[in-house]
């Protein structure tokens, strides 16, 4: 019964438990991926293995989000050139976003 | 504490902290009072800003010198605090400011100051990020920032490595004459013995003068400050505008530090308390005005620190009026920049040497 | 002070921060009584973190739907049949001494002047650092509750479930519930633990049952379960994480090396309980008492969830931990705690209704406390923060950087945050403060001495082009010149 509810290598739990009324294409790092409409972007990026999503501040080490509900602002992408939380921000049409801030 | 010291400071902040500094290398028995941690109120809660833009006409020898000494802090503090020597440019945008630069820039040139007026493009060039609409600029090479909030913990080890007595978190309720001796009484209970004292307490000098009954009134500014993010290079000088209300500068760390004066609520008693959000609004809208890109960043931290200022926005250094072995020094409008310099002319006089600049004489403000 | 900004709200009695069920059932009950109320979250809707709602686009099957999830829509629909004035996707950035509220939202900036606030923010999720905690793909049990409940994700394919409290196991039977694998579960409590508590839980059996249950479906699972032991370290192996796995003592001390060993998964999610999020009271502050039954620094307040400052009342989690079903009645009592303050209520009627409420809290406490208990900081555990480890994320200072600090004469967090940088980053300490906190407590004696981070504003990081909006250069009220 486990296996019906996620897809192989897919971290989504299956339609047949929950429907995902829509779909949109966001653009992550040049490639453009479907992505349902409003889930969280920091769960998009995750789903897609995107884990790195910037680098820390002295160190330069890969971070990924960690809290996933606006508090450790581990998340921070750029969309439309500015430094958001991707927690914090839903899937829409058409945005781009970029990883890998301080690199 | 019994023990007799030649000099007892009471205020930790820079002007403190710099006068103990070069009294105790001239091997005077020194110990540096504060109620709090050194350097953790106006010295170490300011932009950092090493200006001649914004320090005023008259005090601009002792910044030039100021500026200097920051920017060779191995040699007297012995520790870097992050001191970056960079272009300073303050801006005008209408022609009214561009008015008041010319003659900001013409009074400040009189004094010695290296600074020249430029073209609102040649400004561009020094700052590409800079507002396409900026008309003039007044340049100084000899500009830059430390950062402050570093200050303190610097002078302590300085201090500390010169046998100065460092006392922190302890609160003076008092001073006596007794003999030819103050004593120095400890909301503890404690008492320390001194010959000379010197009061560097800020915006709580005028409380600490009325210790010795001299009434002299010190107004408290509450100054706003806002920090970012880390943020990628948008800008790499220090800004400000014609009438010197603003503070602009990035830090190595990516960092940009927002200021210039832009009041804030509080009071000495209680500090700064919080701010006004038409000022926060309105310092912000200032500063991205002067740099745009400064649109896409976010802001992390506010607060707010106590600035002194006399009656004639003029410092006081020198003698406690009427009463001998007894000093102040301090209040004076973006004192950081000449802090340590003023230091070193106090102490030179309190050694009973010819002071290498003329002081400013404290009685002239009595009330 | 009398520019007023494009958003605002003059005529409101009371306004509650936050839309999780302390916010809910405060605020009903407030409005209830005739007050006028505005409830604000920075979320889409009310739910808070336990309740958070999957997004509209989303439609889980009726078998899929969650206790949780009902409960959330149970609360989302009572707000919207109430009186309450809503403002979701708003966020609070400051708060002055006279209770006026600074907001931001997607019309710019705002305020409101309420006579009185009720602070129900909520929780914070405690994390002590180890080696490779900051490694992508690990998380906080906190976010894989979000990712299981309201995003309908698992947190990999499989997964390894550490730290300790309720959060482990509900985690653990999510994921499994979900169709994902749990490599192990690594409890930081033992048996013994569960065992001791289990006679509080009695005084929620519906409660007990579920829990029981998930221990059932675990237990079914064949999942590993490792009681009293916690990760000492992460690394990455290829596309796994390798999490080393150390027994501990009842004070979390790392025992002998002998059982020691490791465990695999391509997420690891871990979190050491919940403390209450204290950055409003602080922002205003309020006195403080650090209690550790409740989690850790918790405002001071009287039997009605009045805070130390007239006008400000307290609710839910943010009291102390204790849980969604003493949130309601916590709320409750301070909603019209706040209504009879301002005598819009008679002394009987509120007498009448606080005894009820309390009869019901009792009862949730009791539970609330049990998981309080699984969930406090073990004092040894910091040992597990090595000298390399980075305790503050945002700006990358390790423990020999704290503990430097600390030995040559940095004696309270401020200091500690002056001289190393910790806490200064976008986080503004959440992340970090606990650990800190306990590190330096464990140098000075006691939390007491170590003390708190006095508080900022803004409360959260604010996108500077929100703040500024459209203007131009007249616009801009700067002040008089400084002098010559």
């Amino acid at each position: 019964m486990n296996k019906e509810l996620t897809n192989k290598n897919n971290l989504r739990v299956a339609e047949n438990r929950v429907v995902r009324k829509a779909y949109a294409t966001v653009n992550i790092d040049g490639c453009e991926v479907k992505a349902p409409v409003g889930e969280i972007l920091a769960v998009t990026l995750f789903v897609n293995r995107k884990l790195t999503l910037k680098y820390s501040s002295r160190n330069k080490e890969p971070r990924g989000f960690f809290c996933l509900m606006g508090s450790c602002q581990e998340c921070l992408v750029q969309v439309n050139n500015r430094i958001v939380p991707s927690c914090q921000m839903v899937v829409e049409e058409g945005i781009i976003i970029n990883t890998g801030i301080n690199k | 504490m019994m023990e007799n010291f030649d000099v007892a400071v009471i205020g930790g902040g820079v002007m403190g902290c710099s006068t103990a500094l070069y009294l105790s290398r001239n091997r005077m028995k020194t110990i540096i009072i504060d109620r709090g941690a050194l350097c953790r109120e106006a010295s170490g809660v300011n932009a950092g800003t090493l200006t001649l833009n914004m320090t005023r006409a008259s005090l601009i020898p002792y910044a030039i010198k100021g500026w200097e000494l920051w920017n060779s802090t191995e040699k007297w503090l012995l520790s870097s605090i992050g001191t970056k020597k960079v272009n300073g440019l303050s801006l005008a945008f209408t022609e009214e400011e561009e008015e008041l630069l010319s003659q900001r820039v013409q009074a400040r040139q009189a004094m010695g100051a290296p600074i020249k007026l430029i073209s609102g493009k040649e400004a561009q060039e020094i700052e590409p990020g800079l507002n396409n609409s900026v008309r003039s600029a007044a340049w100084c090479a000899k500009d830059g920032f430390t950062s402050a909030y570093l200050t303190g913990h610097a002078f302590k080890k300085a201090l500390s490595q010169e046998n100065s007595e460092v006392m922190e978190y302890s609160k003076v309720r008092g001073i006596e004459i007794v003999k030819n001796n103050f004593k120095i009484f400890l909301e503890n209970n404690e008492d320390i013995t001194a010959k000379r004292i010197v009061l560097a307490g800020g915006v709580w000098l005028e409380e600490m003068l009325s210790w010795l009954n001299v009434k002299i009134p010190i107004k408290c500014l509450i100054n706003q400050l806002i920090i970012t993010e880390r943020m990628p290079t948008v800008m790499k000088t220090v800004l400000s505008i014609a009438n010197g209300l603003l503070s602009l500068k990035q830090f190595d760390n990516g960092t940009i530090l927002i200021g210039g004066g832009w009041q804030g609520l509080g009071d000495k008693e209680r500090g700064g308390v919080e701010a006004i959000p038409e000022n926060l609004r309105g310092n912000i809208r200032l500063a991205c005005h002067a740099i745009p890109e400064l649109r896409s960043g976010r802001m992390v931290r506010v607060w707010l620190g106590l600035e002194a200022e006399t009656a004639d926005a003029l410092p006081l250094i020198g003698n406690v009026p009427g009463i001998s072995n007894a000093y102040v020094i301090g209040s004076v409008h973006s004192g950081y920049t000449s802090g340590p310099y003023m230091g070193w002319l106090l102490s030179q006089f309190i050694m009973g040497q010819e002071t290498d600049m003329p002081l400013f004489e404290p009685s002239r403000l009595i009330n | 002070m009398t520019k007023t900004f494009p958003n605002d709200i003059q005529n409101v009695d009371v306004v509650v921060l936050g839309a999780g069920p302390a916010g809910v059932a405060a605020s009903k009950a407030a409005s209830q009584e005739g007050a006028k109320v505005i409830i604000i979250d920075e979320n889409a809707s009310a739910g808070g973190q336990i309740y958070r709602a999957p997004p509209n686009e989303f439609q889980p099957h009726n078998s899929f739907k969650s206790p949780e999830f009902q409960e959330g829509e149970k609360q989302r629909k009572i707000l919207s049949n109430s009186n309450v004035k809503t403002l979701f996707n708003h966020r609070v950035w400051s708060i002055s001494s006279d209770l006026v509220i600074s907001t931001i939202g997607a019309n710019g900036l705002g305020s409101l002047h309420p006579k009185s606030i009720i602070i129900a923010n909520g929780a914070l999720e405690r994390i002590i650092p180890f080696p490779g905690w900051t490694l992508p793909g690990v998380i906080g049990l906190a976010a894989s509750t979000i990712l299981l409940k309201s995003q309908f994700v698992i947190p990999g394919q499989s997964t390894v479930v550490a730290g300790c409290g309720p959060l482990l196991i509900a985690v653990a039977y999510g994921i499994i519930k979900s169709g994902g694998k749990v490599s192990a579960i690594i409890d930081l409590n033992g048996q013994l633990d569960w065992m001791k508590v289990s006679p509080k839980l009695l005084s929620r059996p519906d409660q007990l049952l579920k829990g029981m249950n998930w221990f059932a479906t675990i237990k079914k699972a064949g999942v590993k379960q490792y009681n009293r032991y916690t990760v000492t370290n992460a690394r990455q192996v290829g596309n796994m994480l390798r999490v080393s796995i150390a027994p501990i003592n009842s004070k979390g001390l790392i025992l002998g090396s002998k059982k020691q060993t490791f465990v695999e998964g391509e997420c690891l999610t871990i979190g050491h309980g919940l403390f209450p999020s204290t950055e409003i009271t602080r922002l205003l502050n309020a006195k403080h008492i650090y209690d550790t039954l409740k989690g850790g620094w918790v405002p001071v307040i009287d039997n009605y969830f009045r805070s130390s400052i007239p006008g400000v009342y307290i609710a839910g989690d943010a009291t102390g931990i204790s849980g969604a079903f003493s949130a309601v009645q916590k709320g409750r009592i301070a909603g019209i705690t706040a209504v009879r303050d301002l005598n819009m209520m008679s002394q009987q009627n509120f007498e009448a209704k606080v005894k009820s409420e309390r009869n019901m809290l009792k009862k949730n406490e009791n539970f609330g406390k049990a998981a309080v208990s699984l969930m406090s900081l073990k004092p040894e555990l910091i040992n597990i923060i090595t000298s390399e480890t980075i305790v503050c994320r945002c700006e990358d200072v390790s423990r020999s950087e704290i503990d430097e600090a600390i030995s040559s004469g940095a004696r309270d967090m401020n200091q500690l945050k002056a001289w190393t940088r910790c806490g200064m980053g976008p986080c503004q300490g959440r992340t970090c403060s606990d650990a800190i906190e306990a590190i330096l407590a464990s140098k000075l004696g006691s939390r007491e001495l170590a003390g708190q981070w006095t508080g900022r504003t803004p409360l959260r990081p604010m996108p500077i082009d929100e703040i500024i909006g459209e203007y131009s250069y007249d616009d801009i009220p700067i002040p008089e010149a400084a002098p010559l």
